[in-house]
């Protein structure tokens, strides 16, 4: 296993140092610069290259690049150029937030997704298939922004049960912050455990109709049986990868989710950096999403290598 | 394209799935294409009634500017579709291209596939925020969005079929009969491995809708005062608890779009695997 | 061998009847598979099922323990066991049945057996379905299971999952697994069919050996009338799901009474048979291979794969006009030599020389093994046979039309279905269709890779009659590749015999027979199923 990391690593950091290369190459194409918008309308010149040379903009693009690269190293990101703050702080602030979504949706992914999957597959009742397929279907194709709304109109606008929006540290208030996180959480959820649930639903029913499945139902193994022990670890190695890829739909998904709910997390700040063309913190922000990806990317081969024994690491 | 267009028959798009989302996608397009019969309101002209519920005079009520808001959802439904057929073919276009290129050598296959988990390191939503960070808001960086989101899901799609087909003992006969390696890509291997990027068409073109929506709901899509189905959502954010109506509308033809064509999707694929 | 495993001979073998099969009729929806099926097994007899693809009999060997897939069900008759009627039985009840009184093994053994749990699992399983809960227990039975059929080194294999096994030792595993419960019944659903002769042996004698040691009943179900010669007493041959013929075997093979099971069993290839190929063609080869090499390198997500050696340096000549068949089980190369010589693999080291006239490219072409997948599903059978045509340059649109309405009566096809795909054809149908394929640009050397391997006896018969009567007809030079010995001498003037890579044996059809040199000639030959009848008592 450590040979087989050893041999992928290299790959995983190649694809970081392209993207980190991507981002920042980029972001300097954007026509305007940042140091006069920084200045304001009314500064001379002087004030304008002092900025410039302030924030090492008159500086070689290779060198701006090195020094970026060099910075992320150190783990100084410096500072930003429009929020206000250090790079650092800022990310470090929504970081908490975003994970405790992330994590509390993924979660809602894994438990949503299996029960979908298993219930759609194994229903002897076929108005249960078809309801769960529909379900699967509408939750999968509608995107976040529409059910964000409509759960908020359903649970804080005419049952008042939830509130609408906003966020409460675990610490203070476990009991507020679970209130304030199961909406926003469960829209987040919803599209992926829609995908994980079906992959996990295909998944089986591709199974449970291998030679294997006859031979152990020839055998007498009883049929929960059978699909717990012997279709459910076939099904699983796919559905691993999927949820890798839906770690990163997540990561996205947070972006959109955090501006229906006024959720502080990097969502905001991402948005914030946008739209306020703060390049460090996009940057910044934008690399780190990527090396996720790459960090679950790798994660999950690992898982499916482990899953399944036909695959060696050596 | 021309490939995709002389398919054969596809029993699938007649089940129940497949004609509901005909009829979901079918009533919203004719809605946004007749727009200019079906009401007499300028989309973008505001009034001094604010905030009206529906009514006789306004079918649907007006915006916190005083906008008819039928009107603006009609025109928003025609933004939403003009942008998705404009930015799916361009991204299928480019993702074939790239799917095509991998076919030529190993190396060009590699190189490919390292693009396309390029893009598919950043999260659709990402992606859209980076694109606007270089472009600013507009309706064509939602476009470039579209497209750039769906070119690894039409390439990675024709790819894996070229790869399965190629190996066939079809393809294996036609180049022991003398056919030239791109006689055999063009002449067998793509007739055989195209029926996929029909279905996913039709996914993208849900998706294309979900990803407008999202980047005018986050304020870096299409801009105001032009209507979009996402920039009407979001500007009705404010009011959710004061004028509910007024989100209800948007959210409805969103809704039946992005469904309908996932069930599109749904029942050609059926029609394909049957 | 321990006392539990090795029963003794039950003393009313024979005579006793262990399960007993009444007017069985088995539907898939509307359409009827089997049609009335009567037929009893005695306690510790062998009864083989034979019949062609389509003939219900893989069906009624799942109906027998309802295990139809959907949505086939059991729409009468009766299956009796020991008196109790299986096709009524509850599921549940049916469930403790299952493995326990009857047991299955199955054609493939890889899909057979779940890839992501061990040997050691898979015995459990079984054993753990029916109430062995003591886990010692368990573990010295699957011990002595997998010693009993045949496993070296049992203990230091427990652990280990299908794949590291190969597939005689995995249909091995599969008879320990259902052996696990002592069962009456086992029923063997083409158990040697996805293997190779000399394997197929060993299991047919294992399967021998436990029907004598342990007193289980067999119900062999294939379609090769050699497998049933040799391991089975009793026979039954079926044809569109019902019974046509059952019987004593040694007297069904000698002296068959339905014109079905005469037709069938005249279409068999007899190693015995001489070489029907006329003449002795020699003089001026027209095909010459020297040191033929080529390595597969070694490939796969986690690099798993070593380079495989599919050619060690092979050496072959072909006169015109003659018929070389080359013999040899999987793996052996042979399928990498067919591709070599029409290029589509490019060896890593030696010569493929063409000294015919024309280009090699246009005059040595290939009939493939399966009729599936060998003709484009999308193209209509006349530009599928005009496809060579227009690579080549041959002929305008008329005279391919021509040529191609010519070719289609040449192989028994009525040219005016040019027009239809493939789908519309049969399985004969349509290797006529790729033989007429591969005579379009009018080669002098036709390569053939196991032609007839994926079609059924009858049809085998038709398509080598085809195949020699164009080669006198055209004057072609034939390479013949096959693992069936019997079919290979039918037509052969020469064959090779290749073993791993290699050809280890080359010579006159008739004679490589009748006095092999080589020892692994000799094992082919002794592993090659023949409709001589080895069990009679």
């Amino acid at each position: 296993m450590r040979s087989y990391l050893l041999k992928r690593l290299p790959s995983a950091a190649l694809v970081l140092l392209l993207a980190s290369f991507v981002i920042f190459a980029i972001l300097r194409l954007i026509p305007g610069d940042p140091a006069t918008s920084l200045a304001g309308p009314d500064a001379g010149p002087e004030a304008v290259a002092a900025i410039r040379a302030r924030l090492g903009l008159d500086q070689p693009f290779l060198t701006q690049y090195a020094g970026w690269l060099g910075d992320l190293l150190t783990g100084d990101l410096g500072p930003s150029y429009a929020i206000g703050g250090e790079v650092s702080e800022l990310i470090g602030n929504g970081l908490g937030a975003t994970v405790e979504l992330t994590l509390a949706a993924l979660l809602l992914v894994v438990v949503l997704g299996l029960a979908i999957g298993l219930v759609g597959a194994t229903t002897r009742r076929p108005w249960v298939a078809g309801a769960l397929r529909a379900l699967t279907t509408a939750v999968l194709a509608v995107p976040p922004f529409v059910t964000g709304i409509a759960l908020v109109l359903v649970f804080a606008v005419t049952l008042g049960l939830l509130p609408p929006g906003g966020h409460e540290s675990v610490l203070d208030a476990p009991d507020l912050a679970v209130q304030y996180l199961l909406l926003p959480a469960l829209c987040l959820a919803l599209p992926s455990a829609a995908i994980l649930g079906r992959y996990v639903k295909d998944g089986l029913e591709r199974t449970l109709a291998e030679d294997y499945v006859r031979t152990a139902t020839a055998l007498g193994v009883p049929r929960k049986r059978i699909i717990r022990r012997h279709a459910l670890p076939n099904a699983l190695p796919p559905v691993v990868t999927v949820l890798g890829m839906q770690i990163g739909q997540l990561l996205g998904g947070a972006v959109l989710v955090e501006a229906i709910f006024a959720w502080p997390g990097l969502g905001q700040l991402a948005e914030q950096g946008v739209v306020r063309r703060d390049y460090p913190v996009v940057q910044d922000l934008l690399l780190l999403m990527v090396g996720v990806f790459v960090l679950v990317q790798l994660l999950t081969d690992l898982v499916y290598a482990w899953l399944d024994p036909r695959i060696r690491w050596e | 394209m021309a490939l995709l267009l002389t398919r054969r028959r596809r029993p699938g798009l007649l089940s129940a799935r497949g004609l509901t989302g005909l009829a979901l996608v079918g009533a919203v397009a004719l809605a946004g294409l007749f727009a200019p019969l079906l009401t007499s309101y300028d989309p973008v002209a505001q009034s001094d009634l604010a905030l009206a519920g529906p009514g006789a005079d306004h079918l649907l009520g007006t915006d916190d500017i005083g906008r008819d808001l039928f009107s603006r959802v009609l025109y928003g439904i025609r933004t939403d579709l003009l942008i998705s057929f404009t930015a799916v073919p361009v991204g299928a276009l480019l993702g074939c291209a790239f799917a095509l290129l991998a076919a030529t050598s190993r190396w060009a296959d590699m190189s490919v596939q390292r693009l396309f988990d390029l893009i598919l390191a950043f999260p659709g939503l990402i992606l859209a925020l980076a694109v606007t960070a270089i472009l600013g808001p507009g309706a064509l960086p939602v476009v470039i969005v579209i497209a750039l989101a769906e070119i690894p899901g039409f390439g990675r799609q024709l790819r894996a079929g070229i790869l399965v087909q190629r190996e066939r003992e079809y393809a294996l006969a036609a180049r022991v009969g003398g056919a030239s390696r791109l006689r055999v890509l063009v002449r067998h291997v793509l007739p055989n491995a195209v029926d996929p990027l029909i279905v996913q068409g039709a996914v993208a073109m849900s998706v294309a809708v979900f990803i407008e929506g999202a980047m005018s709901f986050l304020g870096v899509g299409v801009r105001p005062p032009e209507p979009s189905l996402g920039s009407i959502l979001s500007q009705s954010m404010a009011y959710l608890s004061t004028h509910p109506a007024f989100a209800i509308a948007p959210l409805t033809a969103v809704t039946a779009l992005v469904l309908g064509f996932a069930l599109i999707a749904e029942a050609l694929n059926k029609g394909i695997r049957r | 061998m321990s006392s539990t495993t090795v029963a003794p001979a039950p003393a009313d073998r024979g005579t006793r009847s262990v399960l007993e099969v009444r007017d069985l009729r088995v539907a898939f929806g509307e359409q009827e598979a089997v049609s009335g099926v009567s037929f009893s097994l005695a306690a510790g007899d062998t009864l083989g099922v034979v019949g062609e693809s389509g003939c219900g009999k893989s069906t009624t060997a799942l109906a027998l323990l309802r295990m139809l897939p959907s949505p086939g069900r059991v729409t009468g008759g009766s299956v009796l066991l020991d008196g109790a009627d299986l096709a009524a039985l509850p599921e549940e009840a049916l469930r403790a049945v299952r493995g326990k009184r009857i047991a299955m093994i199955f054609q493939d053994p890889m899909s057979s057996l779940n890839p992501v749990l061990t040997v050691e699992q898979h015995l459990h399983e079984a054993l753990l379905a029916h109430g062995r809960t003591d886990k010692a227990a368990r573990r010295a039975r699957a011990l002595e299971l997998l010693d009993l059929v045949g496993i070296p080194d049992p203990a230091a294999r427990l652990r280990d999952h299908p794949h590291q096994f190969s597939g005689g030792q995995r249909q091995r595993i599969m008879i320990a697994l259902a052996l696990a419960n002592e069962p009456e019944v086992l029923i063997a659903d083409e158990p040697t069919t996805a293997l190779d002769a000399t394997i197929q042996r060993q299991i047919l004698q294992l399967l021998d050996r436990i029907n004598r040691e342990t007193g289980t009943a067999i119900l062999l179900i294939t379609h090769d009338m050699g497998v049933i010669a040799q391991s089975c007493r009793r026979l039954l041959v079926m044809h569109d799901g019902e019974v046509v013929e059952q019987g004593r075997t040694a007297e069904i093979l000698t002296d068959p009474q339905h014109p079905y099971t005469k037709r069938l069993l005249a279409a068999v290839p007899r190693l015995e048979e001489p070489s029907r190929a006329a003449g002795r063609p020699d003089g001026t080869p027209l095909l010459e291979v020297t040191g033929l090499r080529k390595t597969f390198p070694g490939s796969g997500r986690f690099g798993r794969r070593r380079p495989v050696t599919a050619l060690g340096g092979v050496d072959l000549v072909l006169h015109p006009g003659e018929t070389l068949g080359i013999v040899g089980e999987s793996g052996s190369g042979k399928s990498t030599l067919a591709r070599a010589l029409v290029g589509v693999h490019t060896a890593d080291a030696g010569t493929i020389r063409y000294l015919g006239p024309g280009d090699p490219a246009r005059r040595i072409q290939m009939v493939f093994q399966d009729p599936y997948s060998s003709l484009n599903p999308r193209m209509t059978v006349g530009q599928i046979i005009a496809e060579p045509l227009i690579a080549h340059r041959l002929g305008d649109r008329a005279a391919r039309a021509a040529r191609v309405a010519d070719l289609l009566t040449r192989v028994g096809l009525d040219p005016a279905t040019a027009d239809r795909h493939p789908r519309s054809f049969s399985g004969g149908q349509r290797q006529r269709i790729g033989i007429a394929r591969a005579l379009a640009p009018e080669p002098s050397v036709l390569v053939c890779d196991e032609p007839v391997s994926a079609l059924d006896v009858s049809v085998q018969a038709q398509v080598v009659d085809l195949l020699a009567e164009l080669q006198r007809e055209l004057g072609l030079a034939v390479v013949f590749i096959a693992h069936d010995l019997a079919v290979v001498r039918q037509v052969s003037h020469r064959i090779a015999v290749m073993h791993r890579g290699l050809v280890v044996e080359t010579g006159d059809a008739d004679q490589l027979v009748t006095d092999p040199q080589h020892e692994y000639t000799r094992t082919l030959l002794a592993a090659a199923p023949r409709l001589t009848v080895v069990r009679s008592t």
